[in-house]
């Protein structure tokens, strides 16, 4: 069976869709990750145009962000006076990001810009990842070591106009989480992902938040970054397939319910080493795909 | 099928000596909808005149379907090597080539017709000029076509257009049932652009052409994936809106579920 997608413009096997989106949903729920990183170099495999790919992951990572959020909701783990701060930065990082990837799209290099900083980021964290997974599963335990202290960083208590985070127990200045947010909805408009794995350590390790709340903020403000990015997408560029989203929520939402509890039974090190791996290979693919000779010379599009 | 009804009329008006053809589509309108993934036309027709309808004398002559789609304007996009990737080049427009071409003949048409009666009716893609087609809108285009030559691109056109199945020569095509009907599959691919389309039948003796007929077909894309499409470009915020809604509530509700069931 197939089923056209009217954006993306190609027919495509539901089924193939939702076992790939459940796949990486299986993943994301395991390791407490977005997922979209994996999903949209794996459309971009399948041959969904990149910055279909891209627009269209944005509208799943609405409904992941929301699925995921409502938990921490209810358990009142979400700091929303942070939150508020990293939309308004990430609010205007997603613009910026969705302007340049118009002007990318208009120049005809957005297909080559995704796939390239696709390769440079999935590189470099699956190689951080490894490291720091081997790291862990060779290190032998030493009780006399002593605990390494926070540090204070001196330059976040420099900045003016401090206020206080009740919910985070933290009296910072608003800059380094607008900006924080900023960047991170730069780099989500344009890759299509939520940018969890980046926001998340951020968030543990520069702005220093009790790690209770860092995931549940991060999943909340992500709702926001990601509806604005999707309806920018669909304004400026028009590359939202809503019918392949919906593909993509139906198999993601599943397989993100299946991967949590069975994440829950295995080894934290064994697990990030695993997923090291699939996102090296995911990255050794589409730089294989960027270096060896296309089948294709030429490519032709109905206007 | 008041096309088919006409065909075997024509049939059984025909004078008995001039040999003549006539066609009739079992559809005249194909539908793109959500399933669309290239659909099976089938064109019938019936031969009329004596020499023409006896099996033993049919052989002297050849019979050639031409399925033509709409001139349409596409996007020809080089892959260049920079450094070493590969990238896609600036696009170079294609101006008012034929959206489908589609030739289904009784025999190969070097052996059925004649070169010039091959051009003079356009038979397939070997009489198509595409050089005169190309056109450029910016100055890397620009810099491609002069490199390249518009001969060379044109020729790189037909070759992605028979990959993606919208120019596509068959021989043999032609099934012939009782007596002196025939019938014709040609497959539409599913990238087939939607238009008005012309089918054209040809009778040939000695490659010289004796009858021909004609009929049309609309390709039209509907159902929901239509309404889609218009929407993401005629009110492309709102329908934003309506995505982001959509998704939200699949994710709240995909929440709701499994809190119940876990």
């Amino acid at each position: 069976m197939q089923i056209y997608l009217p954006i993306a413009e190609m027919p495509v096997d539901p089924f193939m869709i939702i076992i790939m989106s459940a796949a990486v949903g299986f993943l994301s729920g395991m390791f407490g990750i977005g997922g979209g990183f994996l999903m949209t170099p794996l459309l971009i495999f399948y041959g969904v145009p990149p910055a279909v790919a891209v627009g269209t992951e944005m509208a799943q990572i609405v409904a992941s962000s929301v699925s995921g959020a409502t938990a921490h909701l209810r358990r009142k783990t979400v700091d929303f006076q942070m939150g508020a701060f990293l939309i308004a930065g990430g609010g205007v990082g997603s613009i910026l990001g969705v302007l340049l990837f118009k002007s990318l799209r208009e120049s005809g290099q957005i297909d080559l810009f995704i796939s390239t900083a696709y390769v440079i980021f999935l590189g470099l964290l699956g190689f951080l990842m490894l490291a720091e997974s081997l790291r862990a599963l060779l290190r032998q335990p030493r009780p006399g070591a002593p605990k390494r202290r926070k540090r204070r960083t001196a330059w976040m208590a420099a900045l003016p106009f401090a206020m206080r985070f009740r919910r985070s127990q933290l009296y910072i200045s608003p800059a380094p989480p607008i900006l924080l947010g900023f960047m991170i909805g730069v780099l989500s408009a344009i890759m299509g992902v939520g940018g969890g794995f980046i926001m998340v350590p951020a968030m543990i390790y520069i702005l220093q938040m009790p790690t209770s709340v860092v995931v549940g903020t991060s999943l909340f403000q992500v709702i926001f970054i990601a509806a604005i990015a999707t309806i920018l997408h669909a304004a400026a560029n028009q590359t939202v397939d809503i019918v392949l989203a919906l593909l993509l929520i139906s198999g993601g939402v599943v397989g993100a319910q299946l991967g949590a509890r069975f994440g829950a039974r295995l080894k934290a090190e064994q697990l990030r080493a695993l997923l090291a791996i699939v996102v090296l290979a995911v990255c050794a693919r589409l730089a294989l795909g960027l270096i060896v000779t296309p089948d294709a010379l030429y490519l032709i599009e109905a206007l | 099928m008041k096309g088919l009804l006409a065909a075997f009329l024509l049939v059984l008006a025909a004078p008995a000596k001039g040999a003549e053809i006539a066609i009739a589509l079992t559809e005249e309108v194909v539908e793109v909808n959500a399933s669309f993934s290239g659909a099976e036309l089938v064109l019938f027709g019936a031969l009329a005149g004596a020499e023409a309808m006896s099996p033993e004398t049919r052989a002297q002559y050849d019979i050639v379907a031409v399925v033509r789609g709409p001139a349409i304007n596409f996007r020809l996009i080089p892959m260049l090597r920079e450094q070493i990737v590969w990238t896609t080049g600036p696009a170079i427009l294609v101006a008012g080539a034929p959206g489908i071409l589609l030739t289904a003949s009784t025999r190969p048409l070097d052996e059925a017709t004649t070169p010039a009666l091959r051009r003079a009716l356009h038979l397939d893609a070997n009489a198509l000029d595409v050089a005169p087609l190309i056109k450029t809108t910016n100055a890397r285009a620009a810099a491609i076509v002069d490199a390249r030559g518009p001969a060379v691109l044109g020729a790189a056109f037909l070759d992605a257009a028979r990959s993606a199945g919208l120019i596509k020569e068959t021989a043999n095509a032609v099934s012939f049932k009782k007596g002196s009907l025939f019938s014709i599959d040609i497959e539409l691919p599913p990238t087939t652009p939607v238009g008005e389309y012309v089918v054209d039948i040809y009778l040939l003796r000695d490659g010289a052409l004796v009858s021909e007929d004609s009929a049309r077909l609309s390709v039209n894309k509907v159902g929901i994936e239509r309404g889609v499409y218009e929407l993401a470009h005629a009110r492309p915020i709102a329908y934003g809106i309506g995505c982001v809604a959509i998704s939200l509530a699949a994710g709240w509700l995909a929440a709701a579920a499994f809190r119940k069931s876990g």
